[in-house]
């Protein structure tokens, strides 16, 4: 991920009023996890498995905080039965972001799954979400995405992609 | 040790303002009867008793959050122990009420009525104020002590199997649950919980 990736997604959680961080450590955010959790601007609470980050950004906006969850492709599929029987059934709003890992263009053999699983799970747990492949765009579409989630409580998906992950 | 008599004891020393997070099952539904309040959020599903209440606790630091669990619903997700003990948090009681059983799901046993010791397991996760209690009076000094004292403590509670007949029926649902705790952090807190917006972002 280009420098310039990373401060565009730390600029517009910023801007949003993203407060609170939870993730997993993955390769393809690690530079943006070491700054984005040492950054005074966010709470930050690292987790063993994305399903304990959707339990830990549930009780962060219930106590008043504005939370994001980092999870690759893979922590989606772990994630989902806390985003199905927390964040479905009880309508709770989050950020999601995460690198489209296995997106057209992705040549690792193993990514090759997440095309398959990565919208269409999104779809079936009733999740809206937007694919940016542009680093310009990146910060607008996270507060876009960050505005729906709180107002509409249900979460609210970024896909990033192309050139900003690479 | 009866469940039911264990939160009791509970109900009868916690404080009015301490939030409560109980998982879906008879506790959520015991913990309603005998405490009433919007302080409760009860129902939360498997597995994720303890992360919700960590999320809680972090963002609440100087507000008391008792979790009570059960040990199949903690089993599902063990490594919150150790991400929640690496927080250092100075005002969480993780109870569990440990019937060694998936009551809820039946009664099939669970494998803390083998060999496995939860309390040893959060020890080793990094909660060093970690104990087991089996009989009611030591239940409710160990449950007065956590809660009169700041840091992170986990109680494993051998209880039997079995609830009480003639529970209220729970009427709330999770949105409404939802709303309700949102409402009472609101206004306890005096801060903005839920966001509605009526314009473009």
């Amino acid at each position: 991920m280009k420098q310039a990736a990373v401060d565009a997604v730390l600029e517009g959680l910023k801007t949003a009023g993203v407060d609170f961080i939870s993730l997993l450590p993955d390769s393809d955010f690690s530079q943006l996890q070491r700054i984005a959790s040492e950054d005074d601007a966010f709470e930050y609470i690292p987790v063993s498995t994305e399903s304990i980050g959707v339990g830990v950004c549930t009780g962060a906006w219930l106590a008043g905080k504005r939370p994001a969850l980092l999870i690759p492709t893979s922590g989606l599929l772990v994630a989902s039965w806390p985003l199905a029987s927390i964040n479905m059934a009880w309508g709770v709003p989050l950020l999601l972001l995460i690198p489209y890992r296995g997106d057209i263009g992705d040549a690792f053999w193993m990514m090759g799954p997440y095309k398959d699983t990565t919208e269409p799970l999104l779809d079936v747990l009733h999740i809206p979400h937007t694919v940016v492949s542009k680093i310009e765009n990146i910060s607008g579409a996270i507060v876009d995405a960050f505005g729906s989630t709180i107002s509409w409580q249900r979460p609210v998906a970024v896909l990033l992609t192309g050139e900003t992950i690479k | 040790m009866k469940r039911y008599q264990a939160l009791k004891l509970l109900a009868a020393s916690i404080a009015d303002d301490t939030i409560v997070v109980a998982n879906v099952g008879p506790i959520s539904r015991e913990w309603n009867a005998l405490r009433p309040s919007e302080a409760n959020l009860l129902q939360v599903n498997l597995g994720l008793c303890s992360a919700v209440g960590l999320g809680i606790a972090r963002s609440l630091p100087h507000r008391k959050i008792v979790l009570i669990d059960g040990d199949g619903n903690l089993l599902m997700n063990l490594a919150s122990l150790a991400d929640a003990a690496n927080q250092l948090p100075q005002n969480l009681v993780h109870i569990v009420l440990d019937n060694g059983a998936y009551e809820g799901g039946g009664g099939l046993p669970s494998v803390t009525s083998k060999r496995t010791d939860l309390a040893q397991v959060a020890l080793g996760a990094g909660i060093e104020r970690s104990r087991t209690v089996d009989a009611l009076e030591d239940f409710d000094v160990a449950t007065r002590e956590a809660q009169a004292s700041p840091g992170h403590w986990f109680i494993a509670a051998k209880v039997d199997t079995g609830s009480v007949p003639d529970l209220p029926t729970q009427t709330m649902d999770g949105p409404e649950a939802k709303y309700r705790f949102a409402r009472y952090i609101e206004s306890s807190e005096r801060i903005q919980v839920l966001r509605p917006r009526y314009t473009h972002i």
